[in-house]
């Protein structure tokens, strides 16, 4: 009797299939940890791999809600931008130091996203548009506030010491917690409803699954780790204006960069954002001018030729490996 | 006060032909076609450009290009379906991964305007003589007037074009029931690169009048014009041209008597807080009337 | 024996279509009660407002004499209420294994436990061996296996199938009839859907026909089949 038949020897086999599992996440992570770590000890390109973080945590929580819930958020940078502004605020009105006020940057993220709930019943483009026209609506509605709180046109200067290195660690343990999130919810209870509720949420409902409540929760994170990412970034730059932290570049280079490694996996935002941050270093260097043209373009390409990106590509071909990569 | 609001109804109603003209050509795209047309803006101020460009290059009038645009529109819409559509059609969600597609035609379009025409505002110095025309108590210019009298002829032709034409008929029919007209041995390809070679010929001529009506225009401009066809398609019930058609109307009016009654900076706030209000409370539009899937 | 299964005077309009019109049955612990009826009698719209997906207009649905009606399609899941579809309804970009464990997710048993009872659950519908591909990878008589198996996993008081043999197989549809016999002799109550008169009176222990929103005839096979009002419905106009 082959060993797979009977229980004992499938548990066996379940064990091994999930040793490979952790050990891939553990060299994974412990790679990109040490790597990024030592890239201020190294005097390495502290602002390169500064974004590089930041688009590889935007898209893994562009991933929590394109790939787990079926979500397609075009108003992503919504989050972003409240969270720039959050912080920003805190800071320069009313004296917060920073590593304080970043937390309160995740909690308006979190408050915008239980204000956008009730668009979690529409789906498909209809969702897709109305996200769309909320972020218009957040950029409106902050850039017409009072100056003296947004700064108007001229944005708001943090006024607080640029310090590259702390916000560069900083990023990174953002960045950590946001993978290691995504790698909880990929195994956990959660995440296996929020899976079923985009195959089928009415079937799922009907399976016992509270469909709303589980939607919340993976659109809750979705919003919690773009609008850190926002107040990082104003800390990191020292100034924000509604122009660039409500860029709708933003939306799309988050979502071409989860796209283009494959969503619904851990793995692919990671690579996608590294493969894509890195081309787009190379172009920008090469040729700034094009910059626009060719991130359009590679857009075109990518839903064209690898709509399921680089690790969705790989896992279609190799189905069985499906169980043993994050 | 009175005037006011006359100038607002007047102005309303020639910018919601306009408005009306990119909702019925985007509406018609995703009836027969299920793509939402992201850059369907940068369709729009392309054409702006191209009369921009005849304009000072060739001395050309904005009227003689409008044919101009028609033609070139339509070929380069019938290439970009064959260039484009087949390949979609196959992937996984076609319906999204065609706006994210769209969402990069855009990026790249506003990206070749940039490259050529670069970032400044640009305008059609051309007028019209006499500048401006009374109306009423009123004065409206008079390339308004035209732009406006051209928005009426194309609305017209178009309904007449979907509704008493056998082509037009077949395409209604596609965004009704797309699996019968399968079955009835139309063939859907040719009909579907039709229509996006139409909807593309209406964006461009829409965009000349675009160059008429408003002050100036960018590269950047086309994302306004695609949120504003996104609301108007919404409104009209997705699918839909003649509920575009109303609903283009009814936004320029709304948006042009907000500026009378609001601060000139919440206008686009109106407009947002209309399309997400009718997407949440009534998703079938105004009209009541939804594409069948 | 007290009913596993009550629903009351159910009554149900689409617009101006009264899709039922005062449905009255009841069914017990290890009965089959097969449910016929041409197409548009309402037998799927009664499946729907059994577990929740419809509101019903009028009327009571109890569950183990617990009145369930009006509640959300989870909780009435809960209540031990569970279903397949006419036309597969699996989670396609999810393993069999995970298919499975969606109904038990907020169980308290722990992770490897559920895991062991979902393997021999598939096992049990000869699904083992492609227990780790994506449920789209399946055939559509798997895919029908997959939803019963997934119906199984938390162990409800009553199924329900909706047309479990319309293109299946008939190798196939031996099996599922033997699985089916088995669930029944288990002791769950089994509410068997399907217009393919056949393997409904091979399987049921009552039958109920459905017309028009209504229940005509209530009873036995061998009742239900010489009821005048059943073969009327059937063959008549």
């Amino acid at each position: 009797m082959p060993p797979e038949s009977s229980g004992a020897g499938r548990s066996i086999e379940r064990a091994s299939a999930d040793r490979i599992y952790y050990t891939l996440a553990a060299v994974i992570g412990g790679t990109v940890g040490i790597y990024f770590l030592v890239v201020p000890v190294l005097d390495l390109n502290i602002a390169f791999h500064f974004y590089l973080m930041l688009w590889i945590t935007m898209a893994s929580a562009f991933n929590v809600a394109a790939g787990f819930s079926g979500y397609m958020p075009f108003g992503f940078v919504a989050f972003y931008g409240v969270g720039a502004f959050t912080t920003a605020i805190l800071v320069k009105s009313l004296g917060f130091p920073v590593l304080l006020a970043l937390p309160f940057s995740g909690v308006a993220g979190v408050i915008l996203g239980l204000l956008f709930a009730p668009t979690l019943r529409l789906s498909g483009i209809y969702f897709a548009i109305v996200s769309l026209a909320l972020a218009g609506i957040c950029r409106l509605v902050i850039s017409n506030m009072p100056d003296h709180i947004t700064g108007g046109s001229f944005g708001l200067q943090l006024g607080s010491r640029a310090e590259p290195v702390h916000s560069f660690y900083v990023m990174m343990a953002v960045m950590l917690l946001a993978l290691g999130t995504i790698l909880w919810l990929s195994r956990s209870r959660l995440g296996k409803a929020l899976r079923a509720v985009r195959d089928d949420a009415e079937a799922a409902d009907m399976m016992g699954v509270n469909v709303t409540r589980v939607r919340l929760y993976g659109w809750l994170i979705a919003a919690f780790f773009p609008a850190v990412c926002g107040g990082v970034e104003a800390w990191y730059t020292n100034v924000v204006d509604t122009e660039t932290a409500f860029n709708t570049l933003t939306t799309a280079k988050t979502v071409i960069y989860a796209v283009a490694g494959g969503l619904g996996t851990v793995t692919g935002p990671i690579v996608g954002s590294v493969v894509m941050v890195w081309l787009d270093e190379l172009i920008w260097r090469q040729f700034p001018l094009l910059n626009l043209l060719i991130l359009g373009v590679a857009t075109v390409m990518l839903v064209l030729f690898l709509p399921r990106g680089i690790v969705g590509t790989i896992l279609r071909r190799r189905p069985e490996w499906r169980r043993y990569i994050p | 006060m009175e005037i006011l609001v006359l100038n607002g109804i007047v102005n309303g109603l020639i910018v919601g032909g306009i408005y009306a003209l990119i909702g019925m050509s985007l509406t018609l795209l995703y009836g027969v076609l299920r793509i939402v047309n992201f850059a369907h803006g940068e369709f729009v101020i392309g054409g702006s450009f191209l009369a921009y460009a005849l304009f000072s290059n060739l001395g050309l009038a904005p009227l003689f290009s409008l044919p101009v645009a028609a033609l070139s529109f339509f070929a380069m819409g019938w290439g970009a379906y064959y260039l484009l559509l087949p390949r979609l059609q196959k992937s996984d969600d076609p319906e999204i991964m065609s706006f994210l597609m769209m969402y990069g035609v855009s990026i790249a379009l506003a990206a070749v305007m940039l490259l050529i025409f670069e970032a400044d505002s640009r305008s059609i110095d051309y007028s019209f003589t006499p500048i401006s025309m009374k109306v009423g108590p009123i004065y409206v210019s008079t390339a308004r007037i035209v732009a406006f009298g051209i928005v009426i002829v194309l609305a017209a032709a178009l309904t007449w074009f979907l509704f008493r034409t056998l082509p037009g008929k077949a395409l209604r029919a596609t965004i009704m029931n797309p699996e019968a007209i399968k079955i009835v041995g139309v063939d859907v390809v040719k009909l579907s690169a039709f229509a996006f070679a139409l909807a593309s010929a209406i964006a461009g001529v829409t965009g000349v009048l675009v160059a008429l009506v408003f002050p100036a225009f960018n590269p950047f401009s086309g994302a306004e014009y695609s949120i504003i066809g996104f609301i108007v398609v919404v409104l009209g019930g997705l699918g839909n041209p003649l509920g575009a058609l109303l609903a283009g109307i009814l936004y320029g009016l709304a948006e042009q008597l907000a500026t009378v009654f609001l601060p000139q900076a919440m206008a686009p706030i109106v407009g947002f807080g209309i399309l997400v209000a009718v997407i949440l409370i009534r998703p079938t539009g105004l009209m009541g009337w939804r594409a069948q899937r | 024996m007290s009913a596993a299964i009550e629903v009351h005077g159910l009554r149900k309009r689409f617009g101006g279509l009264t899709a039922l019109d005062g449905v009255e049955l009841e069914a017990h612990p290890a009965e089959v009660l097969g449910i016929i009826g041409v197409n548009g009698a309402g037998k799927t719209t009664l499946m729907n407002c059994i577990c929740g997906i419809y509101r019903a207009d009028e009327g009571r649905v109890m569950i183990g004499g617990r009145d369930v009606t009006h509640r959300t399609p989870h909780e009435i899941a809960h209540h031990g209420v569970g279903r397949t579809f006419q036309i597969p309804r699996v989670f396609r970009k999810m393993s069999l294994i995970d298919n499975l464990l969606v109904p038990v997710l907020d169980r308290d048993e722990a992770d490897p436990a559920l895991i062991e009872r979902a393997e021999n659950t598939l096992e049990h519908m000869n699904l083992i061996e492609l227990r780790h591909n994506f449920a789209e990878e399946l055939s559509g008589g798997q895919q029908k296996l997959l939803e019963m198996a997934r119906m199984l996993m938390p162990d409800p008081t009553v199924v329900m199938l909706d047309e479990p043999f319309a293109g299946v197989h008939p190798t196939l549809c031996k099996f599922m009839i033997e699985r089916i016999e088995a669930m029944a002799a288990g002791g769950k109550t089994v509410l068997l859907i399907s217009h393919d008169l056949t393997s409904i009176y091979r399987l049921s222990h009552r039958v109920a026909a459905l017309n028009e929103g209504r229940v005509i005839a209530m009873g036995s096979v061998d009742e239900i089949r010489s009821n005048p009002a059943v073969v009327e419905a059937y063959l008549g106009n």
